[in-house]
């Protein structure tokens, strides 16, 4: 111990300077990504989607017991948009639209958030699998993948869902199950790709174990798509999400953007338009702003654009 | 019927200062029509501190052979068809041996260097990661000794930790524990004295300011640093071969030359043989001891660079030389080579050549010439210089139409 002071004041100041480096190349990026009108826009629509859900609570007053249900106000049906109590109005069964749509921002954060963590895992863990291992294991896991994907994906998270019975939890499983399969076929084109690339054969000649190359060589080198697709994926999910409990897959009067507007639907000829569209249109903007920063980070990260820079 | 087999190699060197060495080595590829002979039958020795060229044309098999010494040629659709590579003074055998004592040879007593370097750098990682991964793979000792960290007592806990660092293994746990004051400081010891040591690595191969260089990423380097860069991973931990695919195929004229005179003094340094695989006979010509030319899978000539270029014997060789353009020559004295390298699915037991050689002959189509020697070291595989016994002169081929080019 004594004798290491001797040698270290050289080069302390590297350590640092790598951060910084980093750091710079960070903020590189954030630039970049700003550069882009449309992604600011989608930005800005995700950040105060989230800030909503995240302070659902303090927005509107959690109902008891389960402030995931509309609390109903059996005195006043189908009040318009305006009434006192209810600015957004009321539904015909007198759920409070407004606490709805708070409060269903946070149900379908909770829905993407889940569903896109577990089928990145399982899709990355498959496609890698099958792309980096090949032979035997591609062809089985491949084959399992197409009878996935040979049947529509919203047809199939249907007919899960209707199995297990209507529950939210259950969306949440359907989703997950269907969802993942693209992402192992992007997952595993992608390392087939950067396998071929002669840094994997040198990682190889420095004498690097294979899980090693996995994940400093290839596995880095693969998983933009895969970050591009999620932020998509993330505004589809609660798209079909919505669509699935629109349907009645959800419990009844489950603070749910398509629960909302299956409610409402009833009233629309009757002029009720308030109680579907005020959620349809919180669908709308959340598949629209993960769409336009999916879309932004796909320029961004393009390994094409990245290398003519 | 079958020919007598010939002495392997045309060694003049003894067995001691034979670094590596190639016994009929034999790679073939499946595919459609067939199975494709890429590699068949190339026997040949590296000698200790020489540096062997292998030329011939794209397709040929000398990349091949080259990538057989790591056994990075994707097995399938390649197939080890036969055939032995020993290397170093134990001998062991390069296609045989077991997967862990091959990662301890890669990267640490045998090197490479690849054509593109654009594409054998990985974008994602910086340079300081690409060259301390193979000081961390192989060299956790001496990064440890340079941090004046002794970890060779009794193995606590935190020795642990930082042999692992040292090693470039610490997982996330274990970095927040290195981050944390009673080991921090050797921590920082051991990042600094890897710095030094990829710093050093850096800076022999003349690149300025190595310690900024560090930090940069591929894409931000032009094409000569990165194969420097390249050559600094490669030599970093002092092989005893290094094979250049092609190194300087993909770099501009001016920075080839600088590469070249980079390669070889380092090589003169170090002691170290090179394996120099190149279809550029000038190049051969400045930096090689001794060349081997291939065609179509096998070796066709062998010997000293200066002998082999100045009297080639097989008829390719000639037709290699004839087709180099050089200052001397007048415009219009370049001769191609008629023809193109064979399809090499099932090839026929004739000479590979023996379409595109002006010398053909009846015994040339019937019969497969092999690698025998001239003189001391000086070996080639023709029926003009090796005339089988029991064949009537007739079917033979006569030099008198050498005349012609």
């Amino acid at each position: 111990m004594a004798d290491i002071p001797r040698r270290m004041p050289v080069t302390v100041p590297t350590v640092d300077s790598a951060w910084r480096v980093r750091a710079r190349r960070w903020r590189e990026l954030l630039g970049s990504v700003l550069a882009n009108p449309t992604t600011v826009v989608g930005l800005v629509l995700i950040v105060g989607m989230l800030a909503v859900a995240l302070f659902a609570p303090a927005i509107t007053e959690p109902n008891t017991p389960d402030p995931y249900q509309m609390p109903r106000d059996w005195g006043a049906l189908n009040v318009p948009p305006g009434s006192p109590g209810h600015i957004l109005g009321t539904t015909n069964t007198g759920g409070d639209v407004y606490y709805g749509i708070i409060w269903g921002a946070r149900t379908s954060l909770r829905l993407s958030i889940i569903v896109v963590s577990i089928t990145v895992v399982v899709g990355v863990a498959i496609g890698s699998a099958a792309g980096f291992i090949g032979g035997k294991v591609d062809e089985i896991l491949m084959r399992i993948v197409d009878v996935f994907l040979s049947i529509p994906e919203l047809i199939f998270a249907l007919a899960i869902a209707a199995v297990l019975g209507p529950s939210f939890r259950n969306i949440i499983l359907a989703l997950a199950v269907v969802f993942w399969v693209k992402y192992a076929r992007i997952m595993r084109a992608q390392i087939i790709h950067v396998k071929d690339n002669d840094y994997v054969d040198a990682a190889r000649v420095i004498g690097d174990s294979r899980l090693r190359i996995y994940l400093k060589d290839v596995l880095p080198n693969s998983i933009t798509p895969i970050i591009v697709q999620a932020t998509l994926d993330m505004g589809h999910i609660v798209l079909v999400g919505a669509t699935l409990s629109f349907i009645g897959l959800a419990e009844a009067g489950l603070a749910e953007w398509g629960v909302l507007v299956s409610e409402g639907q009833a009233g629309i000829s009757a002029g009720r338009w308030w109680a579907s569209t005020f959620p349809g249109l919180m669908v709308f903007l959340w598949a629209l702003a993960f769409n336009l920063v999916g879309d932004g980070l796909r320029d961004v990260l393009d390994p094409r654009t990245e290398t003519a820079r | 019927m079958t020919l007598p087999q010939p002495s392997m190699s045309p060694a003049r060197a003894t067995a001691t200062d034979v670094i590596a060495s190639v016994t009929d080595l034999r790679v073939h590829f499946r595919a459609k029509g067939g199975t494709v002979h890429a590699v068949d039958g190339v026997s040949f020795d590296i000698h200790d501190g020489e540096t062997l060229g292998l030329v011939g044309e794209t397709g040929c098999g000398k990349s091949v052979t080259a990538r057989s010494f790591l056994r990075l040629v994707p097995m399938p659709p390649g197939i080890a068809a036969g055939g032995s590579i020993t290397f170093g003074p134990e001998k062991t055998d390069l296609t045989t041996v077991d997967d862990r004592t091959l990662r301890s040879i890669r990267g640490d007593r045998i090197a490479m260097i690849f054509q593109d370097p654009g594409k054998a750098l990985n974008p994602a990682l910086n340079v300081r990661d690409q060259i301390a991964e193979v000081f961390c793979e192989h060299r956790t000792d001496d990064v440890l000794d340079r941090a004046g960290i002794d970890v060779s007592g009794q193995p606590g806990p935190g020795r642990q930790l930082l042999r692992r660092r040292a090693a470039g293994r610490s997982r996330l746990h274990e970095r927040m524990v290195l981050a944390l004051p009673p080991l921090r400081g050797r921590r920082r010891a051991i990042e600094d004295a890897l710095d030094g040591m990829i710093a050093d690595a850096l800076a022999e191969t003349h690149i300025p300011n190595p310690r900024k260089v560090m930090d940069r990423y591929p894409h931000e380097l032009s094409g000569g640093m990165r194969q420097r860069v390249m050559i600094a991973q490669a030599l970093a931990c002092n092989p005893d071969l290094l094979i250049a695919d092609e190194p300087t195929t993909a770099l501009d004229v001016t920075v080839q030359a600088r590469i070249m005179e980079l390669i070889a003094d380092l090589k003169a340094r170090r002691r170290t043989s090179v394996l120099y695989i190149s279809h550029d006979l000038s190049l051969v010509r400045r930096i090689c001891d001794r060349v081997a030319v291939m065609y179509a899978g096998r070796i066709v000539e062998i010997g000293p660079t200066d002998r082999v270029l100045a009297e080639p014997l097989h008829p390719y060789t000639r037709g290699l030389l004839a087709a180099v353009p050089s200052a001397s020559q007048r415009r219009g004295e370049l001769v191609a080579i008629e023809g193109t390298v064979p399809e090499l699915i099932d090839p026929p037991p004739s000479c590979r050549f023996v379409g595109r050689c002006p010398h053909a002959a009846p015994a040339c189509e019937r019969r497969d010439p092999v690698l025998a020697p001239i003189d001391d070291g000086h070996a080639v595989a023709c029926f003009l210089h090796h005339p089988p016994e029991d064949v009537a002169d007739d079917d033979l081929p006569t030099a008198g139409w050498a005349g012609r080019s």
